[in-house]
């Protein structure tokens, strides 16, 4: 899973509608859509591709099917455990190697091994040593989404001002107190661009794993769907799927508005 | 104490009973053994209960260094700095500290009580506790009523002071001031000035103030210590005898302020 380093975007902390800006994406979503059932119809795309209204039909029925939240369940769950595990793990592992000077330099190889490996092709031994079941599909989703926590962490710690440092020794802030109230709260900025990024990831690979395990959830389903050629209802599926990542996405960029309101004024 | 007898009417080894910091030989530097480079030599000071201690040089002279080694950032190489009785060996609860960029010593993600409380909270002080404490040093130096702040939201005048009400809050029984006024305009540096007066006058507390500005390091203290040379050391002490009470236009004219001026001056140019 190859992750890029991105500097912190910036949010506005209080959500204000911007008309022209939603009409401008609904425009490019009906033309994508236009373009979709256009392609469909004049023979580019094979037949079995299902039309815009067969899909946006399927949606609804799906909605009314007691499988289809029971599978939406099982991928949220594990998307979010592993989501969260990566998080914790990302962080305290992260800001630890960007502090603690020998950590850094030993680890540093390991974390731009990790980062490049293509994480899926560890699943042969993930279903041999933890089998098909939900711990499996959280420990994937760990090994997929904890890259950019850990990376965006590290470059984090490593931004934290001198003159604070000096500042807590000065003041004889205790260790536990500065790594959460000075270190953290300075990498933060980072650590959200990662904990972002990696929610993404995260539901990309809970959905992956069950694709290719046929461990129960949105993934089987999208599997089942196309083994019985309702391509609508796959497609249906991945929209879900999709839906919810936007959703995620969105709230963190909301909390993080919030919570980083410091980070745009200082920079100024 | 070699240069006692090179210094001019110098009072280097006033030793009172009540010396709150005392510094014998220090020798501060960086690097070691070969690379060793020395860039404070044999300096030795005492600082009075309630006085006010100016230490002027010239830039680049070492004064960053010193007051490293006075806040317990920097080990001495040789020699040590005494406070309340005990020898230094690091950050020391009797010492707090103004350092001179105030936007990189106050967090930003913290409000301004946030900050000053932070070392309270650090010394395990409960949350009521150490916001009160935060409140009172806030209303000292003229901010009452702004601890929701953050710092971003206040002008750098604003935020020195914070970080003075920070270094109050604390209770140290030493201040050290590194070129505190150095970042802000010139009347907010008066103003800045004055407020420490004040705050001594009212508080009585013990300040080092380390400066490269000869008329301030005149003008806030009782003594004035001119370090100088390369490594540095003490070359002259200056007893300035205004008492407590200053004033930017009365003080600057009085005589006294001016021979000081005149010898300081004279001697940081050798």
């Amino acid at each position: 899973m190859a992750t890029t380093t991105t500097t912190p975007m910036a949010f506005s902390g209080r959500p204000s509608v911007n008309w022209t800006l939603t009409f401008q994406r609904v425009i490019t979503l009906v033309v994508i859509l236009l373009l979709w059932q256009f392609a469909l119809m004049s023979g580019l795309l094979p037949k079995i591709t299902p039309g815009v209204p067969d899909i946006v039909t399927s949606i609804f029925t799906v909605v009314t099917m007691g499988n289809f939240w029971v599978g939406f369940g099982y991928t949220l769950f594990a998307a979010l455990a592993g989501w969260l595990l990566s998080c914790a793990i990302g962080v305290v592992l992260g800001l630890l190697i960007g502090t603690v000077r020998p950590l850094d330099r030993s680890a540093a190889l390991i974390v731009e091994f990790g980062r490049a490996f293509p994480t899926i092709a560890l699943m042969p031994v993930m279903m041999l040593v933890l089998g098909a079941t939900t711990n499996m599909k959280i420990t994937m989703v760990v090994l997929a989404a904890v890259w950019p926590v850990l990376v965006q962490s590290i470059l984090g710690s490593r931004r934290l001002d001198p003159g604070i440092v000096s500042t807590a020794t000065v003041f004889q802030i205790p260790k536990g107190l500065w790594f959460r109230k000075v270190l953290l709260p300075s990498a933060l900025p980072f650590i959200a661009t990662g904990v972002r990024i990696s929610a993404s990831i995260a539901i990309l690979a809970a959905v992956g794993v069950e694709v290719l395990t046929q461990v129960p959830g949105l993934g089987r389903l999208i599997t089942l769907a196309q083994e019985a050629e309702r391509w609508d209802n796959a497609l249906a599926y991945l929209f879900f799927a999709g839906i919810f990542g936007w959703l995620v996405a969105s709230l963190l960029g909301r909390a993080e508005g919030r919570l980083l309101r410091w980070n745009r004024q200082s920079d100024d | 104490m070699s240069n006692t007898e090179s210094v001019p009417g110098g009072t280097l080894t006033r030793v009172s009973e009540d010396s709150l910091l005392r510094v014998t030989d220090l020798s501060l530097g960086y690097g070691e053994g070969a690379d060793e480079k020395r860039i404070i030599e044999n300096l030795s000071l005492t600082v009075g209960n309630g006085e006010f201690v100016s230490i002027v040089g010239p830039s680049g002279v070492g004064k960053t260094t010193l007051l490293k080694g006075l806040s317990g950032l920097l080990k001495p190489k040789a020699g040590q700095v005494v406070v309340g009785g005990g020898a230094l060996e690091g950050p020391h609860r009797d010492v707090a500290v103004v350092f001179q960029d105030y936007s990189r010593s106050l967090m930003p993600w913290m409000t301004t009580r946030e900050n000053i409380a932070f070392p309270l909270q650090g010394r395990g002080q409960k949350k009521p506790l150490r916001n009160k404490a935060a409140d009172e040093a806030l209303d000292a130096v003229g901010l009452g009523g702004q601890g929701n702040k953050y710092p971003w939201e206040m002008s750098g005048g604003m935020q020195q002071r914070v970080a003075i009400a920070r270094a109050l809050a604390y209770n140290a029984k030493v201040l050290l001031m590194d070129e505190p006024f150095a970042s802000v305009d010139a009347q907010t540096r008066f103003d800045l000035e004055d407020l420490v007066i004040d705050l001594r006058e009212k508080l009585g507390v013990t300040i080092m103030l380390v400066t490269h500005d000869v008329d301030e390091a005149i003008y806030l203290a009782d003594r004035v210590i001119v370090i100088a040379e390369k490594p540095a050391t003490v070359v002259d002490v200056i007893e300035t005898g205004f008492g407590t009470h200053r004033d930017q236009v009365a003080t600057k004219a009085d005589p006294r302020f001016q021979d000081a001026r005149g010898r300081i001056l004279t001697r940081l140019r050798k």
